[in-house]
């Protein structure tokens, strides 16, 4: 049977129900600018494995609350804790321990991309050789033997280097803002496909700051979803798929198998023509209803979310947002 | 090799390789190139003392350092942050501390280049005379404690300013405040207003040491209180600049 979904990212060890640990902790926080609430009183927790999803429309408040978590921008009220230790008791050696890829991630121009990474290593304290740069360019997709100025790369390319850059001192808490930004459909699963590899093969921590729904839903384990400075909701992604009624559109094998006296709790037939079947789920994950389907007698050939999941449950908490 | 002394050594090779550094010291060499030529061989100027001349040469380059300074300075925090590099500086286990004073130390680093460059054409002008060495040490030291005063203000007004344009306005301004006593009339200087301003005022300081250097030929004792107070107005700019770097604007 095929199910064609958006692709739900491979599932590393916290899915599976092991002991979680927190890594990052934030409780009440909040900052406002010039009198402007930027945040109110939000709260979540990220535990170590997980790469969380950070939503929510632009001016919701995501870049100011991982500034405030990275130390960049001092918080108004609220506890943060990072890997268990208060944010303000880490000072400078919090860089050691967690990097990012801002949204404005600039570049010096007039640097090569080896040169770009050895600066970067140096401040960390670490030399790089050029065996070292050529492996961390490959890493990430970028030819190690491009000596061209980074003035001349394109948005892809420079978004690889960032990436590079904030793996630089193996942090163990990566937080990125808008990744995927502006990135061609291609660029954009090449970046997929690369954190995904960082999570499950280094066991890198990720917050992932978004609003492009399918990052989120090929990435993502937890979510966040913030509108107005708060967190409107907050789980995992699979809770947030499977909490409202989602479409889903069947193809089976055998047309007369479709029965007329439909009965499967939780599941309605909404529409039905030959072998194609329209199903309403309510209050059952996909693959539970796709299990009760077959076990009912339905040869399932095909199964595509019509609607419903994140792109309405994102709809519904950020209800009334503007961009701003 | 510490974090400080990495950002610095990136800072210098950026003034050596980015291409508005080259202008600049392109720009300076031929403004002292066309000023010492004239000195040599126009007919009026060349009818100058040799001290006066080198003197001219001297305030010529103490001009440049200020104007390298005040746009290197605009531009430490205001022109990354317009080049969206700030934040990843941030990122890094460097201090906000250690951030300022490798801009400053690129600032000073400037400072280096002109004074190296400008010297053959001091020698040029004042190779005859019997002030050259003595010109050429209390340009060191004015300039020195200018640049540290003018840079340090630079880089305070461009760690609160939020766009390179307005860092540079503000610095400007600054700059031909402390620069407008220069053109005050002889008689209004040698009044006792007059005389408070010129001492108060660094960049007067400087200009007024390095006439009683080079065309008084008075001694280093004859300067201590100009060069104390030049040097505690760059201790003071320096300590702002400490409290300033604790709140650079992102």
């Amino acid at each position: 049977m095929k199910v064609l979904t958006t692709g739900p990212r491979c599932f590393s060890q916290r899915d599976i129900g092991e002991i979680e640990m927190k890594v990052i902790e934030i409780d009440g926080l909040k900052k406002s600018f010039d009198g402007k609430i930027a945040l109110d009183g939000v709260s979540m927790t990220v535990n170590q494995g997980d790469i969380y999803g950070f939503l929510g429309p632009n001016g919701s408040g995501k870049t100011t609350t991982l500034r405030i978590v990275l130390g960049i921008l001092p918080a108004d009220e609220g506890k943060i804790s990072v890997l268990g230790k208060d944010l303000s008791s880490w000072g400078n050696e919090l860089g050691y321990k967690v990097n990012a890829l801002p949204e404005s991630h600039g570049f010096y121009g007039w640097m090569d991309a080896a040169d770009y990474l050895r600066f970067f290593g140096k401040l960390y304290g670490i030399q790089l050789t050029v065996g070292d740069c050529r492996s961390r360019l490959s890493q990430v997709g970028l030819d190690p033997k491009n000596l061209l100025p980074i003035s001349t790369f394109s948005r892809g390319m420079k978004q690889r280097l960032g990436i590079a850059r904030s793996m630089i001192n193996a942090p163990e808490i990566l937080l990125l803002d808008e990744p995927t930004n502006g990135l061609d459909p291609r660029g954009r699963r090449n970046i997929h496909d690369l954190l995904l590899h960082l999570n499950t093969e280094n066991g890198i921590t990720m917050i992932i700051s978004t609003h492009i729904l399918d990052d989120v839903e090929r990435l993502c384990n937890r979510i966040a979803i913030l509108n107005r400075g708060k967190i409107r909701y907050e789980g995992a992604l699979a809770d947030s798929s499977s909490r409202d009624c989602i479409r889903y559109h069947f193809r089976v094998e055998d047309a007369q198998s479709i029965s007329s006296d439909w009965n499967i709790p939780g599941i309605s037939v909404v529409e039905s023509r030959e072998d194609r079947l329209v199903c309403q789920i309510d209050g059952l994950s996909p693959a539970h209803a796709i299990k009760s389907l077959i076990e009912a007698g339905m040869p399932i050939a095909e199964a595509e979310q019509i609607t419903g999941g994140l792109e309405e449950i994102y709809f519904a908490y950020t209800r009334g947002a503007t961009d701003e | 090799m510490s974090s400080l002394s990495v950002l610095i050594k990136k800072e210098c090779a950026e003034d050596i390789l980015s291409s508005r550094s080259i202008y600049f010291f392109l720009f300076a060499s031929g403004l002292m190139s066309i000023f010492a030529v004239l000195l040599i061989t126009n007919r009026e100027l060349s009818l100058l003392d040799n001290a006066q001349a080198v003197y001219k040469m001297t305030t010529i380059v103490l001009a440049l350092a200020s104007l390298v300074t005040i746009l290197q300075g605009s531009d430490g925090f205001a022109g990354e942050r317009d080049r969206e590099t700030l934040e990843i500086l941030f990122l890094s286990p460097l201090s906000r501390k250690g951030l300022a004073f490798a801009k400053l130390g690129r600032i000073l680093f400037s400072w280096l280049v002109l004074f190296a460059l400008s010297i053959p054409y001091l020698w040029a002008v004042g190779s005859t005379g019997q002030n050259l060495w003595p010109s050429i040490y209390i340009l060191f030291i004015t300039g020195t404690l200018l640049v540290l005063a003018l840079g340090g203000i630079a880089l305070i007004v461009s760690a609160r300013t939020a766009t390179l344009k307005s860092a540079l306005f503000i610095s400007v301004i600054v700059f031909l405040i402390l620069g407008s006593p220069a053109v005050l009339g002889a008689s209004l200087r040698q009044t006792g207003i007059g005389k408070m301003i010129d001492l108060v005022d660094p960049f007067m300081d400087a200009l007024n040491t390095i006439d009683s250097v080079v065309i008084d030929s008075q001694g280093f004792d004859f300067q201590v209180l100009r060069l104390g107070i030049m040097a505690l107005y760059a201790l003071i700019v320096l300590w702002f600049l400490n409290v300033a770097s604790r709140r650079i604007r992102l």
